[in-house]
């Protein structure tokens, strides 16, 4: 734990990786025909696009870092409001011929704005005192929203092509050719750089950075905290505007692909630690100019003709890991969620799991008569999206130890799904039968662990946001270079086998549901075993507390790589399901990082730190299959649109609502319901206690939490404006005075005595 | 008596900032140390160096006679180190029950001296008068009672050497009478070595066998409590300004 040799290690990781990769890229790269050569004429045009597409990137980059400098969140939208203005542009220039100047001033100087103002002040703004997953999990809710609302807009009815500006003319400098569209966008990059940089050192920007290392402190010292984190998230927006339109004649015009420059833009702005924008600038440069140059120069022959679109998860990946990390931090202002008053007995997620079981059975046997559901059950196609919903939900529910508990924020549950499918279809799948035993689940669990445990040691010394960033870059390595590679077999038509259990083969539809069920709810008793065990309360207190772990002898490494393990496995196991139920796997579609956010989202919206959120992953299946049904019965069409909306915009729409709803559905169901149950006469009292609280609410509407100090009461004093008042009546001593504002001024008190 | 913890000239520099300067003293067995000083003088930063959470500049600690300098935060928990925090640090998502249980789960067997991390989490609890409050959230506590949750955690982990960082603060009188007779037969029976950050000053002087006061990160004075307080160093740096708050 010292840190020298950590700083050196660090750096010694990601220098080997880099090193790895380079060696790699060295030997694949230079394979196959027609080469081009390393001609000064080509090396300058390559240089001259990487700049400008590093330019590209540098935008989309500044946007991330002013709103993060000024307003602590980590905006994941970025990209998705670019597409969307991108769209709009579109819209104006292109479908109703309107001239370009005025379509731009009225898409990047009156939309975009607005669309930053509508973040900042109806979702943003309330985010303040959250505690950081849910900032960053609300912002991916807006890039989910964004997306799917820009691609229902426009559908991809027809194609759309949004033109550069002056076409494809160009002038020639030396011996290459530019566009006028490529020097415009330099000339741009360059402008906001410059307008950035006095705009920070001027006295609204001093205002800006001081906004964001204490609110409130800032605001008494004159600066206007609210009118700043408005003009962060405006000029945002504006920027994002920008960079969607140049962007997009470079790229198709499509929502998913021109989201997907986000992993460059978060690779460039942790370039820049997040906070400098000169450094943003360089990384963003570096990465359009290395990998024009990959393009232009390697072609990938053989296994690897994929290979190129690995290189923003792998630049971001060496990006995140290259940054010196922080220690274990004390002191910090621990911004909690409220407390779990109680966790689930295992014998009353037994219960509820019999009650699983025996609903699905009834369910999907047409045992019950409920208005549209007739005895005829459900069908094919009802069975099918069941049984998806379900797998689905497993894999989710591999993010409760791991997020939900000891909160190790992880957008790579595909990524382990995958692996998992992997596993299954190399070793599982020899021999003749036309099933495959269901024991082999278990030991696909046990061989994915150890890629869990692998990541964690990666990734163990990465926190928050670093460690999100990280777990998508894992995702989108293992999505982009591993499951397309022949190697791992899903190029091939791949057939997974229905299972076996006992001698009985689980060949059907309805059968493999019940064995998913089964799972499922075996799942959900082991997790809450777990929770029990010395393992779940170790998981906890890392997430409250990693310096009080470390000094009561839990080793927060080894800690982490157990429950990483425990995750990859039940990945694991979870993507065997799903493929099986699919019966085959897309090498490129199914186990992306696009198919892991919405679970995340999902469970998010369910109450990550609880299986049973799992449930609510299945929203789905519940949709689908009554659509289903109903369109069957001939419901009128609205309804049909309802719920269909709902599918779709579930996820974003959900996950923005966390705003109101932190602790998910689950936390708030469980709260509501459990005082119904015959038993539990605690959640009774808890329900009285808790009508009488809100009834004296006035230190929760002060924005306090614990732990509370002297410099706490002082700074609400502040707020009220009794300072002098209080100070009359228990006068103030110096110490007391001087400890109130050192407090304020360092945030954290990290080096008081 | 030898001594069980030892601090020799320990720097710590924060930028240009000289936290702690040369800071050097000893902690015995079977004592009540204290450790005084004004505001950012320096105490936490030299119980974050104690215990690992902060790498020093320059200088040395050794536990036991042993080197620990360089140890990870969790060997030197398992060496015999416990500590609180003046900034609660508890599990607030756990029960106060599981909260102490973390930390009676870590130690070693042999440590436990043969008895179940249960039975030692129940004895913890006991012990800080938590009895009856085991199964509340510990996030749902008022902070003087979660101070002694983390207290209860501490001992849990069956220290040598428990750090208690601002210990009585936020306690009302009772509470404090409780910790202090409690911290009293800690040491007399247990041998434990306690070094205490305080600014109740009769809480420090009442308990105190030994008292190091800490001023802009330099030990301007030891000595028993009587010969500090009169010490004329201290009064300047310190009682002085502080007489007030005292009082």
């Amino acid at each position: 734990m010292n840190l020298l040799p950590r700083l050196r290690s660090t750096f010694g990781l990601s220098l080997g990786l880099f090193v790895a990769v380079a060696a790699w890229v060295m030997y694949h790269g230079r394979q196959g025909p027609n080469l081009p050569g390393f001609t000064s004429e080509n090396m300058a045009t390559a240089l001259f696009t990487g700049l400008a597409i590093g330019a590209l990137y540098a935008l989309y980059a500044t946007g991330i870092v002013v709103v993060y400098t000024t307003t602590g969140i980590f905006n994941f939208a970025q990209a998705a409001v670019a597409a969307f203005c991108a769209y709009l542009y579109w819209q104006f220039r292109v479908d109703w011929h309107w001239a370009a100047v005025p379509a731009l001033l009225v898409v990047v100087v009156v939309i975009a704005p607005l669309i930053g103002l509508v973040l900042d002040r109806m979702i943003m703004r309330k985010l303040e005192d959250a505690p950081f997953v849910i900032q960053l999990l609300v912002t991916v809710g807006v890039m989910y929203f964004l997306l799917i609302a820009t691609s229902q807009l426009w559908k991809t009815d027809r194609p759309r092509k949004l033109p550069a500006f002056y076409g494809t003319k160009s002038f020639a400098l030396g011996p290459i050719h530019i566009t006028y569209h490529r020097a415009i966008v330099l000339l741009i990059a360059i402008a906001v750089a410059v307008a950035l940089r006095i705009l920070f050192r001027s006295r609204i920007g001093v205002a800006m950075r001081a906004v964001v290392d204490n609110r409130s402190l800032a605001g008494l010292a004159g600066a206007k905290p609210d009118l700043v984190s408005s003009a962060a998230w405006a000029i945002g927006a504006m920027l994002a505007a920008i960079a969607g339109i140049m962007i997009a004649p470079e790229l198709e015009l499509d929502p998913s692909n021109l989201n997907a420059v986000l992993v460059f833009a978060f690779a460039a702005a942790v370039f820049g630690a997040l906070r400098s924008l000169p450094l943003a600038l360089i990384g963003a440069l570096l990465l359009g100019v290395s990998r024009q140059f990959l393009i232009s120069f390697l072609k990938f022959g053989g296994d690897w003709t994929f290979a190129r679109d690995g290189v923003a998860p792998v630049m971001l990946l060496l990006a995140v890991l290259a940054l010196p990390q922080s220690r274990l931090q004390v002191g910090r202002i621990t911004r909690n969620l409220k407390p779990i008053e109680r966790t689930s007995r295992v014998w009353e997620t037994v219960v509820g799991g019999v009650v699983l079981i025996v609903a699905f059975l009834a369910l999907s046997g047409g045992w019950l008569h409920l208005g549209f559901w007739d005895p005829a059950a459900w069908n094919q196609v009802a069975l099918n999206r069941a049984n998806v919903a379900l797998a689905t939900a497993f894999i989710g529910m591999s993010l409760v130890p791991l997020t939900g508990w000891a909160g190790q924020l992880n957008f790579a549950p595909m990524a382990f799904a995958g692996w998992g499918a992997y596993l299954h279809l190399r070793f599982a799948m020899h021999g003749g039968s036309a099933t495959v035993s269901v024991w082999w689940l278990l030991v696909v669990g046990a061989l994915s662990a150890p890629l869990g445990a692998a990541v964690a040691l990666v990734a163990s010394r990465l926190r928050g946001l670093y460690l999100a960033l990280s777990s998508i870059a894992f995702t989108e390595i293992m999505a982009r270079l591993f499951f397309p590679h022949p190697a791992a077999g899903f190029r091939k038509i791949n057939k997974f086998k229905p299972f076996d259990v006992f001698g009985v083969r689980l060949d059907t539809r309805r059968s493999y549901l019940m064995l998913l069920v089964v799972m499922l709810a075996i799942a959900m008793v082991v997790l809450t075993g777990l929770r029990q065990s010395r393992y779940g309360r170790r998981w906890v207190a890392l997430n409250d507390s990693e310096a009080a772990s470390a000094t009561v002898g839990v080793s927060v490494g080894a800690t982490k790589v157990v429950v990483y393990a425990v995750s990859a496995a039940m990945a694991g196991i979870g993507g065997v399901l799903f493929a099986t139920a699919y019966g085959t796997v897309d090498a490129v579609r199914t186990f992306t990082l696009d198919a892991s956010i919405p679970i995340v989202l999902l469970m998010a919206i369910g109450g990550m730190a609880y299986p049973i959120a799992a449930l609510f992953t299945t929203f789905q299946l519940v949709f689908l299959a009554i659509a289903d049904r109903l369109a069957q019965a001939g419901a009128p069409h609205r309804v049909l649109g309802v719920l269909a909306f709902l599918r779709l915009f579930g996820p974003g729409l959900g996950a923005i609502g966390m705003v109101v709803n932190q602790r998910g559905a689950a936390f708030r169901a469980g709260g509501d319901l459990a005082r119904f149950l015959p038993w539990r006469h605690d959640s009774k009292a808890d329900w009285a206690r808790t009508k009488a609280a809100k009834r004296d609410r006035e230190i929760g509407e002060l924005g306090l939490s614990r732990p509370f100090s002297g410099a706490d009461v002082l700074a609400v004093e502040r707020r009220l404006g009794i300072v002098d008042e209080v100070a009359r009546v228990r006068p103030l001593t110096a110490e007391a005075l001087a400890a109130a504002t050192f407090a304020e001024g360092v945030g954290v008190g990290a080096a008081g005595g | 008596m030898l001594a069980l913890l030892e601090v020799d000239r320990i720097t710590v520099r924060f930028g240009g900032l000289m936290a702690v300067r040369e800071a050097s003293f000893e902690v015995g067995p079977g004592a009540i140390t204290g450790l005084i000083g004004p505001n950012g003088a320096g105490k936490t930063t030299l119980f974050n160096v104690i215990t690992g959470l902060q790498l020093p500049t320059n200088g040395e600690i050794r536990f036991a006679g042993r080197d620990v300098t360089r140890l990870g935060v969790h060997r030197r928990a398992r060496l015999g180190i416990a500590r609180t925090f003046q900034r609660l640090e508890a599990f607030n998502s756990l029960s106060a029950r599981d909260n102490v249980l973390v930390g009676a789960e870590m130690a070693s067997r042999d440590r436990r001296g043969g008895r179940t991390a249960a039975q030692v989490a129940d004895e913890a609890l006991e012990r800080a008068g938590l009895a009856d409050q085991a199964g509340i959230t510990v996030g749902t506590m008022p902070t003087a009672t979660a101070r002694l949750v983390e207290l209860a955690r501490a001992l849990a982990t069956g220290p040598q050497l428990l750090l208690l960082d601002e210990a009585s603060s936020g306690l009302n009188d009772d509470e404090t009478e409780v910790v202090g007779r409690l911290l009293r037969e800690l040491v007399a029976d247990d041998k434990l070595a306690v070094l205490l950050v305080e600014h109740d000053m009769s809480f420090v002087m009442g308990l105190c066998s030994t008292i190091h006061v800490l001023d802009l990160g330099e030990v301007i004075a030891s000595g028993a409590p009587a010969a500090v307080q009169a010490d004329r160093r201290v009064q300047e740096a310190y009682l002085g300004t502080a007489a007030g708050d005292a009082a």
